[in-house]
């Protein structure tokens, strides 16, 4: 990290903001004010650069493919094994060594060299010798023919919508590799913008009245932010799903009614105009003339997404809210299609509370997992399905991950450890292909062989489809990686 | 662009072409084309900083000049360049450059059609200036103070202060014209919140502006500099640049900071109020513990890297110090030569290793505290060199899996940086140093601490015999109704002078413990109480005997009867184990008597070893020994999740390495170009609305160069020649006409804004957001609430009641005060500068949250107490005033008029209990609300 952190929305009130920038703050869904106006107020960009630097316009670089994102993620490592990647040699050779199989090249050490070890010595986030055979059957799905676990029957009814990735790998063997799955960086190299930062960062908003920029459900590991040094203001905002109450500070404490409050707003926006006059030209007066009024609206708009009550009952059973099972799971997806259908850019639901995150199956994983899935599978296909009906799925990239995936050995009796050399995550949707299985882990699942990807290439995918270059988002001082930026996985694209 | 076929197409087809024909190629330009590939590929190894093969590529006629194995380029001839054989070779190994993607096909052709084409260039192209030459890594020199000469009156105020002239020689030299002065209000709010955090309250307004006489301003930023708010609200601000952050873990673990770090805010915001040299607190943070070994309030200073302790990774740890000191104190960008050499400044890969061998040897560790000897309560965290010969190795390419251990790296610091002296001494600790037991407050602690267990034992015993004496006389009354009852009804003879025994046979299942005693185990009870107090007292005869022990051990001269101490205490230590073996034993007693059946026979085997402990501890009494168990001064934390408790207990050198003070002297040396300039560009940007420096943590090449580089100069020199008084420096700045000046546009000439649109030249003030502790702070502070209790433990995040000063407040990496991080409060990773976001989530937060809307009664009312019978005209004025602290304009008290009076119909419509008071609240709350309560103007 070699720069100040802090430049890039560091507002001095003038006239010297660059009015394309000013403007396009102004217009675009308010994400923090005028970066690069402000590292050229401050002279961060050299003299002797050829031009100067701009923040991002709010515009694509190129034709976008899709307009918003639905970013899954699986708290605490899902078996890839007993997903979206079956490995009957598991259950063939279970209980084994891989020694004694024919797999035992696996364990070469050169091959497990990526590790990059955050706790030494830990309890977990070992290798896990004796194989376990798979906790549940798979068939196959969808026209395509694409094997499945038992436990995804309803997003594997959806699988002809779905590009299955299934030669993940990541660095960070410990639930740091949370955080790295977001930012792309290992939590020992510190904290950097998530994608949804980057989204956020790079594209303004459609919709004026609500925040761009979601999350719902508890973040765990390290991963609680998102912006880093793009600035607090591409933080996603905590939203739950609960008209009354659905975000921090959304209500009045002092109990007075709409219109009072109304009142109240608007003589602070009259006031700010008044002031406007005595400091003309001052750009953070402006824009916070401008977040009063956001502030205003979303304080209607954002319950009204939330009330679920116009919807349909064949609509409640599609998303699984008649069940109390999926209920909880159910209100998100089906707050998502709403906030989708509302033009919010980016959605990012994480399931699972507690300790890293629920699917962390040390042990019992059958249980675990057969709880968990059934948690959140068929809600999941119902938002598929019910984005596809109303034409919605076009545009909206579904992205289904967790950190890393589980050891094709036993922890314990009846768990799986983590494992970071091979697992799956699937794709839908904004231009991506129905039906496909990309990539491919070894016979017992342990390593990705085949179309081999670092977790920036799904970043890299989802901004090619919203069509953004992450190196012209990119912040001077703030050098990024060529592994930072990714490459994106094209053979999935339509 | 990536690599697409047309571009390879094109690289194929420039490959197979004569030089002829690439000489017609479309003209190279090479300054456009070929420069910047040489500047973002090459120069960082071939260039002024370095000559790797004694080739550089900063200047074409240096590139045909070439290195040691000839010209890198004969311009006209592709097949002779060597430059293009190395940039285009198939194998990596022999591939230019070394680090990275190779460079791109179009590159690649444009490099080689400009050699074609002859290599040309500009006539007059320059080399890259030495970066050792560089205007940061030079011992700042006191510049001359422009002189401005013949002013008019109005140029005159700028005359007196040499900060002025600095400034206003700029507004000459670019012909910018100052802004008039702020309103005395405007500057009195700003120089308030600029220096304690707080806004002016109504009578300090008044008596401001009723106060005519020339050292008015001066009045008050004494008054300001002197108050105990001044240390916290810069306190606050050190804290961002220092990263200071409370301990989080899992659960009692601690995984990164230390618990108790406050101790260490407290130093700072005390040596702030008291206006030490910052030259001092950048020795006592680095190297107290070497050169204060016995000083705890000094040692509070190591918090600093006490903070950077992390338990799962030690390169980590060591990583962040090199790094955060390096920037926060040098302003350099250290961290860049963790994998190879710094790209820019002349920083090696060894260099960065060198720094942190300095660093290698310590760890942390917890002191007590008077009174305290449980360090889980409070103790001292602190640092202190424990492994004096640990090496440090540098690592190939910053991988810390590949340390190279064939050259261990030496404590060392550039030698570019500075010609003040580098010299390493190592320090011969006092005992109580590194024996803090022997520190005279410890043994009256545990002395306290027993006298505490010695009480609670009398008070146990106390019980124990009411107990039996309730048990006995109910005993007795049973036995008088048995043997009455006897007289009418035949019992049987099982019948025992315990009512409770007959109940005991027939509940057999109910836990012995919940059965009421009978006596012999009431007597029992008492028996444990007082054998428990007699451990107690035992165990409290031993403390003052250890320590005797302890310093008759190592205090010179030895008093010779070290040998006798050390028995006695032996001999106390083990009639206290005696003592505690009697205690276990009657407890054993009891439980065989309390036992249910299937439990006694175990409980009874336990009973006789106890009593065999007993007499062991009995034997033991008669043989003499002098090991006894010395008191705990100090505990180190875990060196990493592998550590064993064992040797965490390990004893602490006599001796520390010196490395660190050998970095604080030579940083905090006057010739040293950096610290104070950094420190000087802290203090300005806090006070000016932005740096001098704009990257305030790289001062190197990459950073951009000052605004005002004489003006940066003159006031390090002036701040190191003040003995480092950073209040000295800010009374020079706030007592300048530059910070006097109206932050508005209104009224600039049109040439200002053409000639500096972004007020790099100062010629307006800026205006800033409150940080978001100055803002919550002034919220309590207007309401009157602000409890303004200095220093202590932190505050739980989540304390909603607490009226203390924000800085209090639990801020670390798990934990944040809500309300405080809408307003982009400090990340603890790195803050070098705050943000400024401006979001709706601020506006909500402003407006609902329960801080605000409470505060905004409260306010309104001590209007109302203020002024009882204030029209609404009055009243607005009055919360302009004291919210804002500017009058309304006409505009403002009629559109606030207009909307109080609707608020107040709307709250007679509600019924609210009082609408009048009611609506006055709702436009305390828009003020609150205004921009320009969030500003400083």
């Amino acid at each position: 990290m070699t720069n100040n952190r802090s430049n890039h929305v560091h507002v001095t009130s003038n006239g010297g903001i660059h009015r394309r920038a000013f403007l396009a703050d102004m217009g675009m869904g308010f994400t923090g004010l005028a970066l690069g106006a402000m590292l050229a107020q401050d002279g961060i960009v050299r003299a002797d650069a050829e031009k100067l630097w701009l923040p991002p316009n709010g515009q694509p670089h190129f034709p976008p493919k899709a307009k918003s994102v639905v970013w899954l993620f699986m708290n605490g490592g899902v078996s890839h094994m007993e997903s979206f990647d079956p490995k009957p040699e598991l259950t063939k050779f279970g209980g084994k060594s891989i020694g004694e199989t024919p797999y035992k090249d696996a364990q070469n050490p050169d091959k497990l060299k990526l590790a990059r070890v955050t706790v030494v010595n830990d309890a977990n986030g070992q290798q896990r010798n004796k194989l376990y055979p798979l906790q549940v059957g798979y068939k196959k799905y969808g026209e395509a023919g694409i094997e499945l676990s038992d436990w995804v029957p309803h997003v594997g009814a959806c699988v002809d919508d779905l590009s299955i990735i299934r030669s993940m790998w990541t660095t960070d063997d410990n639930h740091g590799a949370q955080t790295q799955f977001h930012s792309g960086r290992h939590m020992l190299d510190g904290e950097y913008p998530t994608l949804g930062a980057w989204v956020n960062y790079g594209l303004g908003s459609v919709n004026d009245n609500l925040p761009q920029f979601i999350s719902m459900g508890n973040r765990e590991y390290w991963n609680a932010k998102d912006g880093h040094y793009l600035g607090p203001a591409h933080d996603a905002i905590p939203i739950r799903v609960d008209p009354n109450n659905p975000l921090d500070f959304a209500k009045s404490a002092s109990g007075i009614s709409d219109e009072e409050q109304q009142l109240g707003f608007d003589l602070v926006g009259g006031l700010n105009r008044l002031k406007a006059v005595e400091y003309p030209k001052d750009a953070a007066l402006a824009a916070r003339i401008k977040a009063y009024e956001l502030a205003f609206r979303m304080q209607t708009s954002v319950p009204e997404v939330l009330n679920l009550n116009s919807e349909t009952k064949e609509t409640e059973a599609l998303y699984g809210l008649d069940d109390p099972a999926t209920r909880d799971f159910g209100m998100q997806m089906l707050a998502t299609r709403r906030f989708i259908e509302r033009g919010v850019r980016f959605i990012q639901v994480q399931h699972g509370a507690g300790g890293a995150g629920v699917w962390d199956a040390h042990s019992g994983l059958k249980t675990n997992h057969e709880k968990n899935f059934k948690a959140v599978d068929k809600p999941i296909a119902g938002l598929l399905q019910d984005l596809k009906r109303r034409g919605l799925l076009d545009s909206t990239i579904v992205l289904f991950a967790s950190e890393f995936g589980r050891t094709p050995g036993t922890q314990g009796s009846d768990g799986r450890d983590h494992h970071i050399y091979g697992f799956s995550v699937w794709m839908a949707g904004g231009g991506i292909k129905g039906g496909v299985v990309h990539g491919a882990t070894d016979e017992i699942g342990f390593h990705a062989v085949e179309n081999r990807h670092y977790v920036t290439d799904i970043h890299a995918t989802i901004l090619k489809q919203l069509g953004l270059d992450s190196r012209k988002l990119e912040v001077p001082g703030r050098k990024r990686l060529e592994i930072d930026h990714g490459m994106p996985i094209d053979e999935i694209l339509v | 662009m990536s690599l697409n076929s047309k571009t390879l197409l094109a690289l194929l087809a420039a490959l197979c072409m004569s030089n002829s024909t690439l000489a017609q190629q479309a003209n190279v330009d090479y300054v456009k084309q070929v420069k910047p590939v040489f500047v973002e590929r090459c120069v960082a190894c071939h260039g002024a900083l370095k000559q790797e093969g004694g080739l550089r590529l900063d200047t074409v006629a240096l590139a045909i000049q070439g290195g040691e194995s000839g010209p890198a380029l004969v311009p006209g001839e592709v097949d002779s360049s060597r430059l293009l054989q190395r940039i285009s070779a198939k194998e990596e190994s022999d591939r230019m450059p070394p680090e990275g993607e190779p460079l791109k096909p179009d590159q690649i052709a444009a490099i080689q059609n400009w050699i074609a084409q002859n290599a040309t260039g500009p006539v007059d192209e320059k080399p890259d200036q030495d970066p050792r030459d560089h205007w940061a890594f030079k011992t700042p020199v006191r510049p001359v103070v422009p002189n401005l000469g013949s002013t008019t009156a109005e140029q005159e105020r700028w005359n007196h202060n040499p900060v002025d002239r600095f400034i206003a020689n700029e507004h000459r030299n670019r012909d910018l014209k100052p802004q008039p002065e702020a309103d005395k209000r405007v500057w009195l709010r700003r120089v308030s919140l600029d220096l304690i955090g707080l806004p002016p309250t109504l009578a300090e307004l008044d008596a401001f502006v009723a106060d005519a006489s020339l050292d008015a301003h001066d009045k008050i930023v004494t008054r300001l500099l002197d108050s105990p708010q001044y240390g916290e609200r810069w306190g606050r601000h050190w804290m961002d640049v220092w990263r200071y952050s409370d301990w989080w873990g899992l659960g009692a673990e601690v995984r990164n900071s230390q618990k108790h770090i406050w101790h260490w805010r407290d130093w700072i915001v005390e040596s702030l109020n008291a206006d030490k040299g910052y030259d001092q607190m950048l020795r006592e943070m680095l190297a107290a513990d070497e050169l204060y070994p016995n000083d705890l309030d000094r040692l509070r200073a190591s918090g600093f890297l006490a903070r950077q302790y992390f338990k799962f990774n030690r390169t980590s740890w060591l990583d962040e110090t090199v790094e955060h000191t390096s920037k926060a104190m040098l302003g350099l960008t250290f961290n860049c030569a963790k994998c190879h050499d710094h790209k820019y400044d002349p920083i090696a890969h060894v260099d960065y290793y060198q720094m942190r061998a300095i660093f290698e040897p310590y760890q942390v560790r917890t002191d007590f505290l008077p009174g305290e000897v449980d360090p889980e309560r409070d103790g001292l965290p602190r640092a202190f060199d424990c492994n004096l010969d640990s090496e440090t190795f540098l690592h190939v390419r910053g991988d810390d899996r590949n340390p190279d251990k064939s050259r261990p790296m030496h404590p060392a610091v550039p030698a570019f940086l500075s010609n003040a002296s580098w010299q390493i001494q190592p320090v011969a600790l006092p005992p109580d140093a590194y024996l803090p037991s022997l520190r005279p407050f410890v043994a009256e602690s545990y002395i306290k601490a027993a006298e505490k267990t010695i009480d609670a034992a009398k008070a146990t015993l106390e019980t124990a015999r009411k107990k039996l004496v309730e048990v006995e006389a109910a005993a007795r009354v049973a036995a008088e109704e048995a043997a009455a009852n006897q007289l009418s009804l035949p019992v049987s003879n099982e019948t025992s002078a315990n009512p409770n025994a007959t109940e005991a046979k027939g509940s057999k299942k109910s836990k012995a413990a919940d059965k009421p005693l009978n006596s012999e185990q009431a007597r029992l009870g008492v028996l444990i109480a007082e054998k428990a107090l007699a451990a107690a007292m035992a165990q409290s005869l031993t403390i003052p005997a250890r320590a005797a022990a302890e310093h008759a051990r190592v205090q010179p001269p030895s008093t010779g009867n070290a040998a006798s101490l050390a028995q006695e205490a032996v001999k106390l230590e083990r009639i206290a184990t005696v003592a505690k073996a009697e205690q276990a034993a009657a407890q054993a007693e009891m439980d065989v008597a309390l036992a249910v059946d299937n439990k006694k026979e175990e409980l009874e085997k336990k009973r006789t070893a106890a009593l065999a402990a007993v007499e062991t501890a009995k034997q033991s009494l008669q043989m003499p020994a002098e090991n006894f168990t010395p008191l705990m001064g100090s505990l180190k934390t875990l060196e990493s999740n592998l550590e064993t408790e064992e040797s965490r207990r390990k004893p602490f050198p006599h001796t520390s390495t010196g490395r660190r003070t050998a970095l604080a002297n030579w940083m905090t040396d006057p010739k040293h170009p950096l610290p104070a300039r950094v420190a000087v560009n802290h203090i300005w940007m806090r006070h000016m609305g932005k740096p001098l420096v704009p990257t305030v943590f790289d001062f190197g090449l990459k950073g951009t160069p000052p605004t005002h580089p004489e003006l940066l100069d003159w006031l390090a020199v002036e701040l190191i020649e003040k003995g480092w008084s950073m209040k000295h420096l800010h009374r020079l700045i706030v007592t300048s006409q530059a910070y006097r000046m109206s932050s508005s546009n209104a009224g600039a000439s049109v040439d200002n804004e053409t000639r500096d649109p972004e007020n790099r030249f100062y010629w307006r003030a800026n205006p800033v957001r409150m940080e978001a502790q100055s803002l919550r702070d002034s919220l309590l502070h207007l309401a009157g609430e602000l409890d303004l209790t200095l220093g202590g433990p932190s505050i739980p995040a989540n304390d909603e009641n607490s009226r203390r000063r924000s800085l209090y407040f639990v801020h670390s990496h798990n934990e944040h005060q809500k309300f405080l991080s809408m307003f982009d409060d400090a990340s603890v990773l790195d803050c070098y500068r705050r943000a400024e976001s401006i979001v709706p989530q601020q506006a909500l937060a402003l407006e609902n949250s329960k801080l605000a809307t409470a505060m905004g009664e409260k306010i309104a009312q001590r209007i109302a107490k203020t002024y009882p019978d204030a029209t609404d005209t009055e009243f607005i004025r009055a919360a302009f005033l004291t919210v804002l602290s500017v009058e309304p304009t006409s505009q403002e008290q009629s559109l606030a008029s207009e909307s109080l009076t609707r608020l107040t119909v709307i709250a007679q419509q509600k019924n609210r209990e009082n609408p009048t008071a009611h609506a006055r609240t709702s436009l305390v709350l828009a003020l609150l609300n205004h921009n320009d309560f969030v500003t400083i103007r």
